[in-house]
Parts: structure tokens; sequence; C-alpha cells
């Protein structure tokens, strides 16, 4: 307990865990409400993967002008406190709406309140290293600012790839590049826990025969979505492999999802209406290319969706029920795809110049082990069990702690969104039975 | 300890070695980036073309090329005659930027 003496104690109503679409929504919710928010935020900006997106289905709406009014919104309000590069260490529960959490926060090496983002660091920085939050399409510098509609949009130094040169803070106009910062451990003490810790993306490398890594023109769907947004890497949809600008460009669906060899059975609910989004937006980018899906089944369940699919289907987009057994690269950087036609029961080869596989949604299992002295279950597939999904979509299995968003499964945005209202719904309900 | 703002750096190196991975990798993007701007300056060229001078892999110039179009380097030009792939060419005003 002695480093406990040291840590800095703060106090709060509701500790938030993620800062995606479902967690920045639950923490307004509440914050509107008056209560107190610590949100945590892993990565060095808020936003989730929507602010990464290019626009969303099957309104096609831009999906950055969705998330950075919103983003925006929770920033600036008085009763939310942000940690971004901060995780939960752990959580204990010390007794009815008692709440303890030890919380890391990773220095960034700027001191953000002093930061004007004027990217003169980013100018200055000699090193150039792979962007993450491009998805490894570009490079970016080691003082950096990390994607332009960033919140805070303040630069971050990238201690494992620094030279310690200095020149980023010598370029600084506001002297807030300060490499004298450490972790720092904080003791938090709430009456509620929410978690928005969303989901990961399927790692295409464990299906081989895709042929992911290994030829350059076959990407993700989310290499994909980066091309396509306005603060996209390249200047047009071009392929990664050696700069062409592709005519001829194939959907692999069920990528990592409703396959039980890669230990993922279920469905992944986005990937179908996505692809479909992409393709119609890549007919606008690139007018004369040819798109064709594989799909094992189209599931445009939501409302709306099946109208966009047909739209797609209307738009010259050609959809093979099929499932993808090999993908093998050619020499000109053209790829054949060798399928199971499903409908004509024959297996049949065709050649893209441009592979997207659309690759699933899965857990993000590291928040369960942060609970040290009660059990948060998870379900079969490793989300965030609802212990009473029909009445309390919000509750897990530890009381005073409750789920939003893609933690607890697969969703499209407008769920996630709706999940994380249900979730400070419930929040705010357990915090006044404290009251009563 | 008193800081001095702005040469915080130097505090860090006390405690913290930089990999030797680092400063090699720096070393191998100046090069790079060196050679690619010394191709572009006899003429424009596509990746491939680029690729070609330089004896790269045309994945591995993809991605050199447009880290130094995003860092303000290089800008693009027009598209060849087949219409599949674009020519690159020195910024105006980049050509003395670090």
């Amino acid at each position: 307990m002695s480093i406990q003496k040291q840590m800095k104690t703060l106090e709060y109503d509701v500790l938030v865990v993620g800062a995606g679409i479902a967690g920045g929504e639950s923490a307004l919710n509440l914050a509107d409400l008056g209560y107190k928010v610590l949100l945590l935020e892993k990565e060095l900006s808020i936003g989730g993967k929507m602010i990464l997106l290019s626009k969303v289905f099957p309104t096609l709406d831009c999906a950055a002008c969705i998330t950075t009014p919103k983003v925006s919104e929770i920033a600036r309000h008085p009763n939310i406190t942000i940690f971004t590069g901060a995780e939960p260490q752990k959580i204990l529960k010390k007794g009815s709406h008692r709440f303890e959490a030890v919380v890391l926060q990773k220095p960034r090496y700027v001191h953000v309140a002093d930061c004007t983002g004027c990217q003169l660091c980013e100018e200055a920085c000699p090193v150039s290293v792979t962007d993450e939050y491009q998805y490894g399409l570009v490079g970016r510098k080691a003082a950096y600012i990390p994607f332009s509609i960033a919140s805070p949009r303040a630069a971050a130094i990238d201690i494992d790839n620094c030279t310690l040169c200095g020149a980023c803070e010598r370029a600084c106009p506001t002297k807030c590049i300060d490499f004298t910062q450490t972790p720092e451990e904080f003791l938090v003490k709430i009456k509620s826990v929410v978690i928005a810790t969303g989901f990961e993306l399927f790692d295409p490398l464990k299906i081989p025969r895709y042929g992911y890594g290994k030829y350059k023109n076959v990407i993700t769907s989310m290499q994909m979505e980066r091309e396509l947004a306005p603060t996209r890497p390249f200047n047009t949809v071009l392929r990664p492999g050696d700069g062409k600008m592709p005519d001829n460009i194939a959907y692999v669906l069920c990528t990592g999802s409703r396959d039980k060899s890669v230990g993922n059975p279920i469905c992944s609910q986005i990937c179908c209406m996505y692809s479909i989004k992409q393709a119609q937006l890549l007919m606008g980018a690139l007018p004369m290319a040819d798109i064709t899906i594989y799909y094992l089944h189209i599931r445009a369940f939501g409302k709306g969706f099946n109208e966009f699919y047909v739209q797609a289907q209307d738009m010259g987009v050609e959809f093979i029920k099929g499932k993808v057994g090999k993908i093998t690269g050619k020499e000109n950087g053209n790829l054949v795809v060798r399928y199971e036609d499903i409908k004509a029961g024959t297996v049949k080869e065709a050649e893209h110049d441009m592979v997207v596989l659309s690759v699933g949604v899965l857990p993000n299992q590291g928040i369960s082990g942060v609970f040290e002295n009660e059990e948060l279950q998870l379900d079969p597939f490793h989300f965030v069990n609802q212990v009473d999904l029909m009445a309390s979509p919000a509750k897990t299995s530890i009381e005073g702690v409750f789920v939003a968003g893609t933690a607890s499964g697969p969703m499209d945005i407008p769920d996630s969104i709706l999940s994380g209202g249900a979730a400070s719904a419930e929040t705010t309900s357990y915090l006044r039975k404290e009251s009563l | 300890m008193e800081v001095e703002k702005g040469k915080t750096a130097k505090y860090l190196k006390e405690k913290h070695i930089v990999p030797k991975k680092v400063t090699e990798q720096l070393k191998q993007f100046n090069r790079t980036k060196k050679s690619i701007l010394n191709a572009l300056k006899e003429g424009d060229k596509t990746v491939p073309q680029l690729a070609e001078t330089l004896n790269l892999s045309t994945h591995e110039m993809m991605f050199q090329l447009m880290s130094l179009l995003k860092y303000g380097l290089v800008e693009t030009g027009e598209m060849d005659d087949m219409d599949e792939y674009f020519y690159y060419k020195i910024k105006s005003d980049g050509k003395n930027k670090s």
C-alpha cells in the first residue's frame, strides 16, 4: 500500500473507461445531469474508431462531421475530466456505491494546455515511422499530432522512436514540450463505473491463405476507410503496393467473422453494410472502377439498410454469393481470387487489382482482468456479459458497473450511441438509489 | 530541480538510452529521402519508375514517397498516358525544408 500513499487521490461520481462514441455519449449524458465524470482513453485522442471513418451507412453522412461536434462538447464540458493515454490498472469494489480505481497515465511529453497545434515540432522532427492512425499506409514523425481532427488537438512525443535530438523543443513557440514528464498513477474514488472499451478489429494475418501482409494490394477495410476519408493518406484511392489507381476492386466479406476456424463464430453485424458503403463511395471516387463483393449472406437488417443494398446493386456493384478460399498475387500486383460460387456450385477464379478484406469485430478483453475483488463476467464470445439483456441491457455481473457500446458485442454506430444512452440512464438510476 | 524550459531533452538523455534501431531507422530514412528527392530533381516520376531507379520494392517506395508527400516535400503531378499512375514532383517551395 506504500505506492497508494504517494498517489494523488481524485474523486468523481462516475468513471467511464473508453472515450469512443459510446463512452462519450454516456459521459455527456451523466455530465449534463450534474454528475462529475472521469473519462479515460488509452489513445492520444478521444473519438474512438468512429472519428477515423469516412462516412456512415446508410445515410452517407460524413463521420467526422457527426463525431467532432460531440467530441468538442465532451472536451469542453465542465463536469467531464478527460485523461488521454490513460488506462485503469485495477478497480476495487469497496462497498455499495464505493469503488476505487488505480489509473496509470502515460507521459505525452507535451503540456496539452500550452500546445497550440501549430505542427512546427512535426516539421522539425527528423524521424519518420509508421503512422498507426493511418493503419500503416504512410509515415508520421516522432513528434506528431495524431490526426488533424484529434481531440485534444495537441502534439505528442513517440518516445520509443524519438532520438532525443531536441529539434521539436527548439521549434516549439510555446515551449510546451517537456521531456521530464513521467508516468503518473492516480487513486480514483468513484461511485460507479461505465465500461465502454469498444472492440478490436480481426487481424487478417491469422488467415494466411488470404495473403494479407504478403501481397501489398490486399488491404483491410479499415485501411480502405482511411483511403476514402477526407484526412486520407494518399491524394486519392491508390494501391499501397505500387501507387496504381485501381479499377477492379474485390471485397471479401466475413473475414474473421462467422468462422469457427479462427475462433469467432458470430456475425460482426457491420461488415456487410460498411462494405456496401465503401463500394458506393469507391464508385464515386473511381467512376470507371468495377467493384465485386464476395458474400455468404447480406445481412441488411437495420432501417434503410436493404434500400442501401439495392442502391449499390443499381449503381453496378456486383454481388457474388461465394466463399473465398485463396488469394494469390501476380507479378503485376494483381490478385487472383479463388472462390466457391455457391449459386453455380463450382469453384471459380477471378482477377482483381486490389482486394479489401472486410475484417470483423473482436472483443477487447483486457478490462475483465482489471476488476480485482469481483468477477466481471464475459459472454461465450468474450464480450462483457449483459446479465439482464432485455430489461436492463447495461447491467453487468458487478452491481454498479455498467457496459456501453461494442464492449458488450458487435453493433453499429446508432446502436452504440443508444447503448451509451442506456448505460448512462442505468448509472443515473443506480446513483440516485444512494441518495434515497 | 530547476527545469530549463525548451531544452528538456537533455534531462531524459541521462536516463533513457536511445535504441540503436531508432538511430539506424533515422539514417535509413534520411538516405532514402535524399535519393528520392535527387531522383525527382531529374524529372517527374511515378512510383514504379522511382522504385526502379532506387532499386527499392514498389511497396516500400509508395510508403516513403507518400510520407514525403505528407511532410510537404513532394507533390502530385499529372497522370500517365495509361491513366494508371500519378507522376510526383518536388514541391516548388519544399526544396530546402529538412
